[in-house]
């Protein structure tokens, strides 16, 4: 078998235009994965400019303000969702979810959601990671190499020669194809490694990207071969087979969108931000036990702390802040549901659609899919439930309030299923 | 049918018939080459020439009857026939982009043939391939150099059986003269040759037997008689009136 291969390894080098396509896909790898670790670069860069930023901010409200009220109203926070090592091969929703936040301890749903002005599970524009070359570009290169296999021959006479003369047809063919796959799957996949290295991404989490990538080449390898097993015209096949990468790339991502766009009603982020503010908005001109029996009703802990001395107090404040987020939790609620649903819906269009499929599972492993935006926004909600923990003692039971306690404040804490990947 | 000594028959057409999409492409053709023997099947363009040489590579399964190449049934035993059997293209196109060497190495690499440089150098001296032209890349040759690379190949791979799709075709007499000394040659030393041809005379000049085809049926046989060269004259007569009826 080794000879084989090595015949069919140095008759490959002697093809030109073999060469040319493999050249363009390594380059076209190694740009995509540059591009990918510079902007997870760029995040990680700008993650830790906030989060500077971020501590001086706190630091100087705390010098100017001594009661827990205005600290906590004058305090932001830095919530951010660090890229993967693995990132830079998948970017995935990180270009559609936002990514980083600074949170007050005011109320959180509009916080979280305003920056999303339409609903992210329609927003699908196109990155030009290692994903997208995958999924998207590398058809068209391994349609270029297998194609004419078997055709090209056949055109040029050729074929019944090769085939009464080689000692059996897969020696032949089975050779042929395994070098030219091989070649382009080092060519495609050897940029990614490097990445990968230098991100130092777990090895476990490149192995099942090689997995796939492996199992995707071997798909298009075998469709390309099967479908110009026979054929005498290789335009015709390619033509063929363009056609199918474009059902598969495109036809089916969007029309399972619009299907699922159109069967999935949900509310959009902005309705959640708009529900949330009349809530809060309202709450100034409604009687004071309005509010705190809302309140109390999941904070019975302070069901005795509900009194409202003067025109003002803090604890009213937050209270209704709370209960702006008891107000759009349903909405909010509806929306998660909704993404949860168009995600899974989108999952089975994909097993329709392999490049879909190759680029959903890309994320998983990079943790960068919408999946990974559901739990860094539930981290966010933890986080700021942590800090409403923190500051009601003082705010509710007017305990005893010393600015040194404030080291105790809860710190944003990012968490990963696999911190590693 | 001319008799041939049943124990010396390397290929042997029984009753083979081939339709293809319902269009007969061969009826019931039955014919013999024995060793050491050149059989030309002669034709007009559809008579089933190529087909018959495609059913021996096992490119055309037959619809009833048996191709036999060294006594097993090429669609039970196709790698065995193929092994043994050494084809030569109409239209030998090797890979213009590599070298008569590069050529030849490759196919025999792909036949698993170990053979040494000077093996190869050997074999393009007996077909005559230029010496000075051993190096250039294939889409400087002539359609001549190409055939006798091919042929060079085909007596490298040292197979005992030669089938052969209108080898002259394209030639010129020089060539064809060259190349008739070499079959013959092959065949004095053992080879058992089949070629299909529409070319009268190139058939008459190298055929031991003539088996003559007519929209896929074998209607006629001539054979060599002591020594002597087939009757051209006779053959093409019968080839016209054929071709007429």
């Amino acid at each position: 078998m080794m000879r084989q291969i090595n015949r069919e390894w140095r008759f490959m080098l002697r093809q030109r235009y073999v060469m040319v396509i493999l050249l363009c896909s390594f380059l076209v790898s190694t740009f995509s994965v540059t591009t990918g670790l510079s902007e997870v670069n760029a995040q990680r860069q700008t993650i830790e400019r906030l989060k500077q930023a971020d501590i001086i901010d706190r630091t100087k409200a705390q010098a100017k303000y001594d009661d827990a009220g205005s600290l906590a109203y004058y305090s932001f926070h830095l919530v951010y969702s660090e890229p993967s090592n693995l990132a830079f091969a998948a970017l995935g929703e990180r270009d559609v979810y936002p990514w980083k936040h600074r949170i007050r301890m005011l109320a959180l749903e509009g916080q979280i959601y305003e920056s999303d002005a339409q609903n992210a599970e329609l927003a699908q524009a196109g990155k030009i990671d290692f994903a997208f070359v995958i999924s998207v570009l590398s058809p068209f290169f391994l349609i270029l190499l297998f194609h004419d296999l078997i055709a090209s021959e056949r055109a040029s006479g050729r074929h019944n020669l090769l085939v009464t003369t080689a000692k059996s047809v897969y020696a032949l063919w089975g050779a042929r194809a395994a070098v030219r796959f091989g070649a382009i799957f080092l060519c495609v996949l050897l940029p990614f490694y490097i990445g990968a290295a230098i991100s130092d991404a777990a090895l476990g989490a490149v192995l099942q990207i090689t997995l796939w990538c492996f199992l995707y080449f071997a798909f298009w390898t075998a469709l390309s071969i099967y479908l110009g097993r026979n054929a005498n015209s290789a335009p015709r096949i390619a033509s063929a087979l363009i056609g199918l990468w474009a059902l598969f790339a495109f036809v089916i991502p969007i029309l399972g969108d619009l299907t699922i766009e159109q069967s999935i009603q949900a509310p959009k982020g902005s309705d959640i931000l708009l529900t949330q503010r009349e809530a809060v908005n309202d709450a100034w001109d409604l009687p004071v036990e309005t509010t705190m029996e809302a309140f109390v009703a999941k904070h019975p802990e302070y069901k005795n702390d509900t009194n409202v001395e003067g025109g003002f107090e803090w604890k009213w404040y937050y209270a209704f802040q709370q209960v702006g987020d008891q107000v759009a939790a349903p909405i909010s609620k509806e929306y998660r549901a909704a993404a949860h649903k168009k995600h899974d819906l989108a999952g089975y269009v994909s097993f329709f659609a392999p490049p879909m499929l190759i680029q959903r599972k890309m994320a998983e492993i990079a943790q960068t899919d919408a999946v990974a935006a559901f739990e860094y926004e539930q981290n966010i909600r933890d986080f700021h439930k942590s800090l409403r923990l923190f500051y009601y003692p003082w705010l509710f039971r007017h305990d005893e309030f010393d600015k040194s306690q404030l080291n105790l404040m809860p710190q944003f804490e990012q968490t990963l299923i696999n911190s590693k990947n | 049918m001319t008799n041939v000594n049943q124990n010396e028959v390397v290929i042997e057409s029984q009753s083979i018939t081939v339709k293809i999409q319902n269009s007969t492409i061969l009826s019931d053709l039955n014919f013999k080459v024995a060793k050491g023997e050149i059989y030309a099947l002669l034709g007009g363009n559809g008579a089933g020439k190529s087909s018959t040489l495609k059913t021996f590579l096992g490119f055309n399964t037959p619809t009833s009857g048996r191709a036999i190449i060294d006594g097993r049934d090429v669609s039970q035993s196709l790698d065995m026939a193929r092994s043994k059997t050494a084809y030569l293209p109409e239209n030998a196109t090797l890979y213009p982009h590599l070298t008569a060497k590069e050529n030849v190495e490759y196919f025999l690499s792909l036949a698993d043939i170990n053979k040494s440089l000077e093996d190869i150098e050997a074999a393009f001296e007996r077909v005559a391939l230029q010496k000075d032209a051993w190096e250039r890349q294939l889409q400087t040759y002539s359609k001549g150099m190409r055939q006798k690379t091919a042929i060079s190949l085909a007596i490298l791979r040292e197979a005992p059986i030669f089938l052969l799709d209108e080898p002259t075709s394209g030639l010129d007499p020089v060539a064809i003269d060259e190349f008739n000394f070499l079959v013959k040659e092959l065949a004095s030393s053992g080879s058992t040759i089949l070629m299909v041809t529409h070319d009268v005379y190139g058939a008459c000049q190298v055929a031991n037997r003539i088996g003559l085809l007519r929209a896929g049926e074998l209607v006629g046989e001539f054979e060599a008689q002591d020594n002597h060269r087939i009757d051209t004259e006779q053959v093409h007569a019968a080839f016209a009136q054929r071709q007429s009826s």
